[in-house]
């Protein structure tokens, strides 16, 4: 279903309107508006840069490191917490290293979790070399496979707040790959981890 | 406490259950093996510990860190032969960011094992463990396995140091110990 409207919804967008992963960031820090409690999980490097770019705030959990487990992250916090949306921003390189997460999120269903994931086709933080998504492979249809069955490719920002707007609402779990271009990270997030965890708990109590 | 659970303290496996009961654990995030199993089956006793099975232990010690930061006390519980798999987890977010969770391992590799692949990472273990700076303690015996689990997950939590529980092959496959092929 959200599958073959939001691609064809993409085509209608065209090569033209493609996002930035910056602006994409941006599109979904500023529909949560002046929310302060929904946590956002960052994978390290870009994706984490962006999001301090975009906005930063007590709930942002950034990694500096565990490559690959921002979705865990995630789903830990979404079973803990499930009176709250989770959002986790996760790469294609990252989400390409810890795949049987999405085996695990389909099993275990949390319907307040939503995995978007910057799909820039490279692993852009350690010289854009290419990820395997460059060459055929499809997050969005490995969800699905894995039984997440709300799952989503989006391609322009409208498409991109339009699926994150409804999976604020309608049940999930939600996977949301979002195709992105490059941008050099203009910001990186506090170095200190025990305070980037103090802040996010403080944010959550 | 039920019938069935203080019955339980007699084994090694009712004996974890207790123990993480004891230390306010409500999650348990697992890799199976075979001693853990048992268990598996204890737990089936202690509805108020939900457990999650992960494909891959790294896996587990993210979703076990997930846990913590919503407010939930969990415990990894794997094959020490899955903390090879673990490493950049533990060593780039459970301990730089101060996550603590119980790490129970089920020892493969120790007195009693038959498989000659499992003994350099049996082997490893502690030694990893403390050039992680993970404290570790051993159970003893089936009788103090409670006890154990319980010092170590509540000095966990306490200090936000996360801190392991070995369970040696001796108690968790008695009848093993020496026996090739068991």
């Amino acid at each position: 279903m959200p599958v073959a409207e939001a691609d064809h919804g993409a085509a209608r967008g065209g090569e033209g309107e493609r996002m930035t992963r910056l602006d994409a960031t941006r599109v979904l820090v500023r529909a949560l508006g002046t929310d302060k409690t929904t946590p956002i999980v960052a994978s390290l490097g870009h994706p984490a840069y962006d999001l301090f770019a975009a906005g930063d705030r007590h709930a942002n959990f950034y990694t500096w490191g565990s490559m690959g487990l921002a979705s865990s992250i995630g789903l830990g916090l979404a079973m803990a917490r499930p009176d709250r949306r989770v959002v986790v921003l996760d790469g294609d390189g990252s989400l390409l290293m810890n795949l049987g997460s999405l085996a695990t999120v389909g099993w275990t269903k949390p319907a307040n979790l939503i995995l978007i994931v910057w799909d820039n086709g490279s692993y852009a933080t350690t010289g854009g070399q290419d990820t395997a998504t460059a060459h055929g492979a499809d997050l969005a249809a490995a969800a699905i496979a894995m039984g997440i069955h709300q799952s989503v490719t989006v391609r322009t920002e409208s498409d991109l707040l339009d699926v994150f707007t409804r999976a604020r609402t309608v049940d999930g779990p939600w996977m949301i790959a979002a195709k992105v271009e490059e941008s050099p990270p203009t910001a990186k997030p506090p170095l200190d981890c025990v305070l980037i965890k103090h802040r996010f708990m403080a944010s959550q109590s | 406490m039920t019938t069935a659970q203080s019955r339980d303290l007699l084994t090694w496996a009712g004996g974890v259950c207790a123990g993480l009961t004891a230390a306010g654990i409500t999650h348990v995030v697992y890799v199976p093996d075979n001693p853990l199993s048992h268990v598996l089956s204890a737990l089936e006793g202690y509805p108020r510990i939900r457990t999650t099975l992960a494909t891959r232990e790294e896996e587990a010690f993210g979703i076990a860190a997930g846990l913590y930061l919503g407010g939930v006390q969990s415990a990894v519980m794997l094959q020490s032969s899955g903390l090879g798999n673990s490493l950049n987890a533990i060593t780039s977010l459970v301990v730089p960011y101060q996550i603590p969770m119980l790490i129970l391992i089920s020892m493969r590799g120790d007195a009693g094992e038959w498989n000659s692949a499992q003994v350099p990472m049996g082997r490893a273990v502690r030694p990893i463990l403390e050039s992680m700076g993970i404290p570790h303690a051993t159970v003893e015996s089936a009788e103090t396995t409670a006890a154990t689990v319980e010092l170590v997950a509540r000095t966990a939590f306490d200090t936000r140091v996360s801190g392991a529980c070995l369970l040696p092959r001796r108690i968790t496959v008695p009848r093993a110990a020496g026996k090739a092929n068991a």
